[in-house]
């Protein structure tokens, strides 16, 4: 029985974790900052994957390297700069 | 003779959208070096692209990389205690390997579809991969979700020899010569199938502060292993064995926050990573990019990396076997890195005229970094790891029209 209830546990507390991971983003949507306010994340500094080819050979080389893979970069900075 | 009108009517139609378009043109290259007792590794890998945006919607870009790769390796992982100094038999080795991109990335308001396939050859490697991700922006651009799906069909050169033969029967591969050839009876080609899928979502939560989440899972399914090396087991040495199937997962956390007084950016980045084969690891870099004088840019990184080994590792498979895998490959041992670094990149500012000198933009980027590994669980023989020093400079450069 107490197996039984610490896999209830588990199975609860997965399920709300992936509540909160699907609702997170969507409260992001509460989150607003306006265009004229947007002038330090255009910089190339606050933009993810900006490092371009150079970035994505580094990447290359390291990754053959060591044993891991992924989740380096995706594009976008959500910056409204496109 | 048809066609004739056609074609015609195509290119008027397309010419003005052609004479619009914005070009650029780009080059990379970098260099990898890495050496200390005797074993060593050089990689050069040039590269160039080409892009194009007609009308601000569409791109199209084509692009080419090489790896030109040469050092001294040691084919047979001995054993601790193993009375042959792997080290000093270490056999010289070189490759050479060509990719080729083409790709196109369509654009809307709010969305971006972006596609690529990329075919690569070396004298023992063939692979196809195509790749299809999809981006939005919501809540007025401060939010972005991206989804990418990538698939590759790659081929191995190994030396034939019957799959159902116990693999501590299996012999390495002693060559390239004669792989991907019809006539070469002692040669064969193993596929590997890659399913890859990455997640991203990019978040504005105020003027100075972004972060980014990303997930990626890949599955790979045929063979893995490095068909060169070879395991001392004992008796002899067989050709290394790694499980066919393999799913692996990674979550990355990046954040930037701008600090307006030093006209710069302190970056953090973190990942977590697993697998199937009970490799885990964990990744943890801090940065700092400083804007200097106008268009020129400085940052410097310091990056820390730990893993610990795959499941049928071992350092001594006579004294330790791990069941029906073998691997002598030291980045499935648990190993750690430091990486000390930083680039310099310089936007060069627009003249008078709008452009730079016959170019409408020119952008330079010099970029350094030193890497210290530690294997510290891998032997050769008695001997620890001796090239565990790498230093990776890249020079790029990117000209637009």
């Amino acid at each position: 029985m107490e197996s039984r209830s610490s896999s209830e546990r588990r199975l609860r507390a997965f399920l709300g974790g992936l509540l909160l991971a699907c609702a997170l983003p969507l409260a992001s949507g509460c989150v607003t900052v306006r265009p004229e306010d947007k002038e330090f994340l255009a910089e190339p500094a606050m933009t993810f994957g900006s490092g371009g080819d150079a970035r994505a050979q580094e990447e290359h080389v390291l990754s053959n390297r060591e044993g891991s893979f992924g989740a380096g970069s995706a594009s976008g900075g959500g910056c409204g700069c496109n | 003779m048809q066609l004739k009108p056609l074609s015609a009517f195509l290119l008027a139609l397309a010419a003005p959208m052609v004479a619009q378009a914005q070009v650029s043109v780009a080059t990379t290259n970098t260099v990898y070096r890495e050496s200390g007792g005797g074993l060593e590794t050089t990689s050069v890998t040039p590269s160039l692209r080409i892009k194009g945006v007609i009308q601000d919607r569409v791109t199209l870009r084509a692009g080419w990389e090489a790896d030109v790769v040469s050092g001294a390796s040691v084919a047979v992982v001995d054993a601790p205690g193993g009375d042959v100094d792997a080290i000093t038999s270490a056999t010289e080795w070189s490759d050479f390997r060509n990719t080729a991109t083409a790709g196109f990335g369509i654009k809307s308001e709010f969305a971006t579809l972006e596609g690529s396939y990329t075919y690569g050859t070396e004298s023992d490697y063939r692979s196809h991969s195509f790749s299809l991700t999809a981006s939005a922006e919501l809540f007025e651009r401060n939010t972005t979700f991206s989804l990418s799906y990538g698939r590759g069909f790659d081929s191995v050169c190994n030396l034939s020899q019957p799959r159902a033969q116990e693999a501590v029967d299996r012999q390495r591969l002693p060559g390239s010569e004669g792989c991907f050839e019809d006539d070469a009876d002692d040669r064969e080609e193993l596929d590997l199938a890659l399913h890859t899928f990455q997640g991203g979502w990019t978040q504005a939560w105020a003027p100075v502060f972004v972060t980014q989440l990303v997930l990626t899972a890949q599955v790979l399914n045929g063979y893995q292993g490095n068909p060169y090396r070879a395991v001392w087991l004992g008796r002899t040495a067989a050709q290394e064995n790694h499980p066919e199937n393999r799913t692996r997962y990674a979550a990355g956390l990046g954040m930037r926050f701008w600090v307006s007084p030093l006209a710069g950016a302190f970056q953090v980045f973190g990942r977590l990573y697993r697998d199937t084969w009970d490799v885990k690891s964990i990744t943890a870099e801090a940065a700092w990019e400083q804007r200097l004088l106008e268009g020129f840019t400085m940052r410097a990184r310091v990056r820390y990396y730990n893993q610990t080994g795959a499941a049928f590792y071992s350092d001594d498979y006579v004294r330790f076997p791990r069941g029906q895998y073998f691997t002598g490959d030291r980045e499935l041992s648990p190993m750690s890195s430091w990486l000390v670094g930083g680039h310099v990149a310089y936007d060069v500012p627009p003249g008078e005229d709008g452009g730079v000198g016959p170019f409408a933009g020119f952008v330079i980027l010099a970029k350094f970094d030193w890497v210290k590994y530690d294997f510290r669980d891998f032997r050769y023989g008695t001997r620890s790891v001796p090239n565990d020093r790498a230093m990776v400079a890249t020079l790029g450069m990117e000209a637009s029209f």
